[in-house]
This record gives C-alpha cells, structure tokens and sequence, in this order.
C-alpha cells in the first residue's frame, strides 16, 4: 500500500531555525531518507520552493494562462512530501512518526487510492 | 538428468522461473555471495531467454543455466578484484564439471533444500515486508526486476534499489541462507515465509489497477510457489493451508467482479462460474491437512491458514449463501479467533453470527468489538454493521454506515461496491417511508 505523508511549515518556521542549525536538521531529514530507502519503503522525498514561487495555469483558448498563486489561506502551506510503499497503515504511522521533527510537527499520511503505471 | 517432457512443450518462461532458485542454490553452495550469485543467476535467465527460443532450449537447461551464471560471476569477481586490487573470496578456479556435479548426481532433496533455504533466506525477518516480497519474487520466482516493478506501480529504478539494498542487508547481517534447525526458530522463519506468500497473492487478486495485460499474475506466482513449497514440505499443515486458501479464494476469480469491473460480494456471485477443479484440489489439500493435523495427538494446533482454508472450502461447497453451513463457519471462526485473533477474522465472525442466529445478534457481537479503538476506524466494521442493518430492515442506518464505509475504504473498486450499496439502502429507506405515509400502519383501522 502506498501513502503521501505531508510535512507543513512557512518561511517564517524555517527562518527561525538558526543558521548553525540548519546543516544538523537537514542531515536528520537525510539520514531518515537513508534509512527508508534502505528498507525499499521510501520511494521518493521531495522539498518544494517557497509558496512564492508557486503558480496557477489553467488553459484559456488552447494556451496556458499563468497567475502567481495559490494565495493560501492557510498560514503553512505544503513544504515536502514523501512517497511511501509499505506493508500496512500501521508500518505508515510507524515511519511517520520516526520524522526528524515529528515531536514538534505532525505529519500528515493519506493512504493512495489510484494510481496508473508509469512504466508501460 | 532432467525429467522427461521437462524441456518439450513447456513455457520456457515457466521453465526459467522453475529453474531459477536451483540455479541460484547451486551457485550459493558453491560459493557464497548471496548477492553476486543473484546476479549472475539473473543475467543468465535473461540470456537464456533470448537464446531459447531463438536457438532452442538446450537438452540440459539446469546445466546450461548454472555454466552460464557461474561464468558471469567468475567475471564479475574478476573485475571486482581487478577494480579493488585484492583477491576475491570467490573460488575462481572451481572447475565447473564439479559445479555441474550434482546435477550428475541427481540427488533430488539437494536442489530442493538449496531452494527452501533461499526462500528462508528472503523472507527474514529483519527485512521489510517489500523487501521480502521483491526479493523473493526475483531470486526464488525467478521474475525480472522490471516486472515486478510493473506489479507493483513502482519506477524500476526504484525496484532495482529496493532488490540491491535487500541483498546487501542480508549480506550486512550476515544472515544465513540455511533452513533453521531449531523447531522454534523453523516455526516462526516457516510463518514469515508464508505470510510472504499470502502478501504476494492478496496483491493480486486484490489488484484492479494498471493494465493487466502488461501486469504479471502475482496470484498466480503466489500459487506457483506455494505448490512448490507443498511439493517439498508435504507434511508441513500451514503450507498446505495456504495453498489450498489460495487455489479456494482464486476458484471465485471468474465470478468476483461483474462484466462491467464491478465487484461482487461473496453472497451475490454466481457460482456457476467458479473454477471447480480448483474447488476439488483444494477441498483435497485441507481435508488432507485437517485429517493429519487431527491424528497427530499433542501435535501443534491447526494453523491460520489450515482454518481460513476450512471456511473458504464451506463456502465454496455451498450451492448459494443460504444454503451455507454457517454454524460450521461460526465453528471455525471461534477456532480461528483463539488461534490468531484479527480485526478481519472477527468481522467475518460476526457476519456469521448474524447468519446462524439473526441481525440483532451480529449486531450486538459487533457492539463488543466497536468499543476497540482500533476496530473503531476500520472501513470493515462500517461496512459490517450496514450489511447487519440492512438484515434488520433499517435501510436508513445501513445507507449512513455504507457511506461511512466508503468514506474509509482505500481501494476504487471497493469504494464504488460501498457506495453502490449506500444508495441502494437510502432507496429501500425512502420506499419504505412512502408506503408508511400512504397505508395506513398495519392492523390501524381494525382496532
């Protein structure tokens, strides 16, 4: 079974882990990639850009048509995701758990319902 | 020497993937290197795959196999010493006639011990449960990287990861590719591998996704290696119960979804349309078990599998739902719940509960497990409890606990089933208030 677990923050939050900081949590992230990809679980760890740079396209006349957005209400918005196959819900919440800052910040774990191959 | 009719009219696919963990066995008792001997064992089915049919299969295929795997690893260990300046432990000066010697030999139990102590040695314990499941389909299903892959809707490069840092974790572990000794330690080792097998087989038959024409059959791979463990551990009751659980549940196959990718319920299928020579097989298989299991006095008590088996060959014997012998399933069930007590047994519990002695019954056996909490969140209770509700007459409460069930199911087809039924119930619901509102309540006006 695979899950997306979901990891929520702002600038704000990363600005205000310290510069000295920053290497040591970014090397707790890698070592927990490390060990999940070494348990074949892990299938993919993804950071994304700040909010800022995110945009909304839709398609006007057959041509992409960009705004700036999404403009969220919410004040954190999605800063990473993880793609996970594992044996049950409870393996899911095991790994979610073992998050580098899973004692602060929760992780969200949305079990995938459908997915298409991507290798014909 | 191999058996006659071996090499002719055979799949040659089906010939590699027999071959596959012999091959590799012999290999490892030569050698060692669980992970350079995988390899060589996998490029050489790759070759002969290509050569075959091309050339023809070779009137010793086991031996073409095994000089052609071991002359990849001699190269492999070649460039590996080369490349890290230092002798390889790998004997490369064993002369392959002596490699090829125990096919000469034709001592049947070696290749079989060789292949059950790789089959032990994928499924350990100290591996994830896809780890053990890649694994195993690679080294002792002999499947390529790229399909299991596709069975399972995951990038092969990601495949290729998960099967490489499985075989180094065994190697760092140090595990050894042997069949334990030790009863206690051989029991729970033999239940990791069975498990194993019923994840690979659960896979695919729950698996409506993707294109089934480029998908492998993991069902019938599961099969496959389960008869194969039963021909080299005939007396061996769980193994024989997973067998027949999975030639039983697989009989319904044909009936299980409608013409048009619907799934259909047990009580609704037409059983005509079960695959009765599997029935026979594995009603065969479980009497056999259970008769073993019972004469063997103070011997250990029937397993899971052998249980799950008993139900599915109740079920699969009946002419319809009604005429199933639920008190023999409720029998089994409160067997099966002393002996591996788990959330899908019990719901399944209850449901025969409900069958032998009513709704309201099932409905208060289910009440006890609700207070659970991890019961509380699973889609099965929901779903249990509607199906109990709608017995009972009230469609109202069965469409809210039918949407519930939806709401938590996480496979499409099963969703679709729940939802289905939801509206279904909240019809009978609305049917059942007009004809109050319009006739008068029975026996009103006679008063």
């Amino acid at each position: 079974m695979k899950y997306l677990m979901l990891i929520y923050g702002n600038q704000e939050k990363w600005d205000s882990i310290l510069g000295e900081a920053w290497p040591a949590e970014i090397a707790k992230q890698e070592a927990f990639n490390r060990k999940y990809s070494g348990t074949g679980e892990l299938i993919g760890a993804y950071g994304l850009a700040d909010a800022v740079n995110a945009r909304l396209v839709r398609r006007q006349d057959g041509a992409p048509a960009v705004t700036d957005g999404p403009y969220l209400e919410t004040k954190e918005y999605i800063a990473s995701f993880y793609l996970v196959d594992c044996e049950n819900a409870e393996r899911a919440e095991q790994i979610a758990a073992d998050m580098p800052w899973a004692d602060q910040e929760p992780t969200e774990v949305w079990p995938i319902l459908h997915e298409s191959p991507t290798n014909p | 020497m191999p058996e006659p009719g071996m090499t002719a009219d055979r799949d040659p696919g089906d010939l590699l993937r027999e071959l596959a963990p012999q091959v590799l066995g012999a290999l490892l008792r030569r050698f060692g290197h669980f992970d350079l001997c995988e390899d060589a064992t996998q490029e050489a089915l790759l070759a002969a795959a290509l050569q075959w049919p091309r050339d023809g299969t070779p009137d010793n295929p086991r031996g073409w196999l095994i000089t052609v795997a071991a002359r990849r690893l001699m190269d492999a260990a070649r460039s590996e010493s080369s490349r890290r300046r230092r002798e390889d432990q790998v004997a490369v000066a064993t002369p392959q006639s002596e490699l090829l010697s125990p096919a000469a030999d034709a001592d049947p139990g070696q290749d079989g011990d060789d292949s059950l102590a790789l089959l032990f040695g994928c499924c350990h314990p100290s591996l994830s449960a896809p780890s053990q499941i890649a694994l195993t389909l690679r080294a002792v299903g002999g499947l390529t990287t790229a399909e299991i892959a596709a069975a399972f809707l995951v990038p092969e490069a990601t495949m290729a990861q998960r099967v490489s840092r499985a075989k180094q974790a065994i190697r760092d572990s140090g595990v050894p590719l042997t069949v334990p000794a030790g009863e206690a330690e051989r029991g729970d080792r033999l239940r990791a591998v069975l498990h194993v097998l019923y994840l690979i087989f659960n896979e695919g038959y729950t698996a409506t996704q993707g294109d089934q024409l480029t998908r492998p059959d993991l069902s019938a791979e599961a099969i496959r290696l389960a008869r194969w463990m039963h021909r080299l551990l005939p007396g061996g009751g769980e193994v024989t119960g997973l067998l027949a659980l999975m030639l039983l549940t697989e009989a319904r196959r044909p009936a299980r979804t409608s013409p048009g990718g619907e799934l259909v319920p047990l009580a609704e299928q037409q059983r005509s349309r079960w695959d009765r020579a599997l029935i026979a097989e594995g009603v065969a298989l479980i009497t056999g078990a259970l008769a073993a299991s019972g004469q063997a006095a103070g011997g250990p008590a029937i397993g899971p599998y052998q249980l799950q088996a008993a139900i599915a060959a109740v079920h699969d014997e009946a002419e319809d739902v009604d005429a199933t012998d639920w008190p023999q399933i409720l029998a089994l069930y409160d067997l099966l719940d002393r002996v591996a007590p788990n959330p899908a047994g019990r719901l399944s519990r209850v449901v025969a509960v409900a069958r032998v002695h009513g709704p309201a019954a099932g409905l208060d056996a289910l009440a006890a497990l609700e207070s659970d909490r991890r019961m509380a969140g699973y889609h099965r209770l929901h779903a249990t409890r509607a199906h109990l509700l709608g017995l009972a007459g009230q469609h109202g409460p069965a469409a809210a606990a039918y949407r519930e069930a939806a709401r938590r199911s996480t496979s499409v087809p099963e969703r679709r089933y729940l939802s289905r039924m939801a509206a279904e119930q909240a019809g009978q619901a609305e049917q059942a208030a007009q004809a109050e509102q319009e006739a008068p309540p029975p026996g009103g006006g006679v008063r």
